[in-house]
């Protein structure tokens, strides 16, 4: 793997020479003056050092040859990816890349659309997520999601958050205790307030659990959104651009409290907002045009000195 | 096909010719106060602290330009490690401006040459090449010539080493009298001149280390 091998699956022009010193610096004029596709990324060969990213702690998700189609569309391809566990890890890239895809497979989500066909290998918690038998519900139960729009069910708060540990029979809503007028709501309550107080919202909903969710701000209701998730007692935390609907004030409680969450959880995000990227995430995962994995590395390391000029354009705002 | 932020891109360009202008003009300047240091020319020595605030006033601008930059377009990647560099680079350029308005005082001070044999104006220019060298190498991004500019430093450091221990073995060897004022003048102005040079020298150093980092993200010479 240290070997500077490109794979042969590259653009079909010379890659742009990345050993030029001044290549970091004439970025603008390269890419106007014909090693450019329609899009203005230079063209460049893939290697795979650039994505193999060494940590220190246990994989908590890893991906191998991934590759999924829809349809005629080839969106992921052959996508290789361990990813540490309890840390944040951030999926950049320009739309239709494939980085939402890929964190649609990490809890096959994907499987809910028909023409999305994929193949490799997806395992969590060192168990293959791709393979006959496997409990979808409990999967979701485990790997959560939080998207883009805040979504929560037109139910009060404490609803929206004791519904996913009541579906999964997580509280006990035996004869007795409903006879005795105990126990349901106990646990329910206490799971409710610890799901809120873990999602920073409690101090502010803590006098209205009955309230409608919809009565929320955006960055309340994605944050009831979080901490629906978290109810259910997931390890893995799937995010696809949560805060891009939010103002400054509630993108930075959101961020404050994926830093917080990635403590206990394994956080994997998708943004647009590279700013975002590089203050929450621990490590960076670039995907580009074409729905390969161009770099993965220590998120310092990607923003201050990616290998890939491709990468360096992107993250510099040059296209995408 | 129009380039994205090209906006960004005329910042960043107009920010690494404006440094080369601040080094143009520091370079000479400093050539100017090695010339007053030789000659003893007064009006070269005033021209040259007089120049001064011109420095100043560019130092200030580009800092400005740079804190701009940095708030408004947030640089990541080589273009970070750019706007990074060149924001400690016009540190060292100022500097190099003091020192020059040093020397130049040093010059209108000096009415006699008391050791003709330490060759003051030899080391500077030896020192004021450095400087102008690694302007070139950060003009050209290029790391290879920046690390062979630093080494020269240790010649630079020799010749100032030597330069002082001629003056010192003749302090320790000659008897004066406490009361000799001139003489008192005459050797610390010689002294902090060879420390001054040597600082300039220094700080071409500081130029080659943030190129190189500029164009090779590495940071050994720096630490």
């Amino acid at each position: 793997m240290s070997e500077p091998s490109p794979t042969t699956e590259t653009t079909e022009s010379e890659s742009t020479d990345t050993n030029d010193p001044t290549s970091t610096r004439t970025a603008a004029t390269a890419s106007m003056s014909g090693t450019s596709t329609t899009t203005g990324e230079s063209e460049e060969e893939l290697r795979e050092e650039w994505t193999d990213y060494q940590f220190a702690g246990e994989t908590h998700v890893a991906a191998e040859n991934l590759d999924v189609h829809y349809g005629d569309d080839h969106a992921l391809k052959d996508i290789s990816i361990d990813i540490p566990s309890e840390s944040v890890t951030a999926l950049i890239g320009p739309s239709g890349c494939g980085k939402s895809t890929f964190l649609r497979c990490i809890n096959r989500m994907n499987d809910r659309i028909r023409a999305a066909e994929v193949d490799g290998s997806v395992e969590v918690d060192g168990v293959e997520i791709y393979q006959d038998g496997v409990d979808l519900v409990e999967l979701r139960k485990r790997v959560g999601m939080v998207f883009q729009q805040p979504n929560p069910f037109p139910k009060s708060i404490r609803d929206n958050v004791s519904y996913g540990p009541r579906k999964h029979g997580d509280i006990r809503t035996g004869l007795i205790d409903r006879l005795l007028g105990r126990g349901e709501s106990d646990a329910e309550l206490e799971l409710v307030e610890r799901a809120l107080k873990r999602a920073a919202l409690y101090d502010e909903v803590s006098d209205r659990l009955g309230d409608n969710a919809l009565g929320l701000s955006g960055g309340q209701q994605q944050r009831l959104c979080i901490a629906r998730a978290l109810a259910t007692d997931p390890d893995v935390l799937l995010m696809d651009e949560p805060a891009s609907a939010l103002d400054p004030i509630a993108t930075s409680k959101i961020e404050d409290l994926i830093t917080d969450l990635s403590e206990e959880y394994t956080v994997v995000i998708v943004t647009h907002n590279m700013q975002q990227a590089a203050r929450i995430s621990d490590q960076t995962a670039v995907f580009l045009t074409g729905g390969h994995l161009v770099e993965y590395d220590d998120t310092d390391k990607i923003f201050e000195n990616p290998e890939s000029q491709r990468v360096e354009d992107y993250i510099s705002g040059r296209f995408g | 096909m129009k380039m994205a932020r090209t906006d960004y891109q005329e910042q960043l360009d107009a920010l690494r010719s404006d440094v080369l202008e601040m080094s143009d003009l520091v370079i000479e300047r400093y050539e100017i106060a090695l010339k007053s240091l030789e000659s003893k020319d007064e009006s070269l020595a005033r021209e040259v602290i007089e120049g001064d605030q011109r420095i100043n006033e560019l130092y200030l601008e580009l800092e400005s330009d740079c804190i701009d930059l940095f708030a408004l377009q947030q640089p990541v990647a080589g273009d970070l490690r750019f706007v990074a560099s060149s924001f400690k680079i016009i540190t060292d350029l100022e500097r190099i401006g003091d020192l020059s308005t040093n020397l130049a005082g040093y010059a209108l001070d000096a009415e006699r040459e008391r050791y003709p044999e330490v060759d003051v104006v030899y080391i500077g220019t030896e020192a004021g090449a450095m400087v102008s060298d690694a302007v070139d190498a950060y003009r050209h991004d290029d790391a290879e010539s920046a690390r062979e500019i630093a080494d020269r430093d240790d010649k630079i450091d020799r010749l100032c080493g030597d330069a002082s221990g001629v003056v010192i073995e003749d302090l320790l060897r000659t008897e004066y009298s406490d009361t000799d004022k001139e003489m008192m003048d005459d050797v610390s102005r010689l002294l902090l001149t060879i420390r001054d040079l040597e600082r300039v020298a220094d700080h071409a150093v500081n130029f080659c280390a943030r190129t190189v980092y500029i164009a090779d993200h590495d940071t050994e010479l720096i630490y």
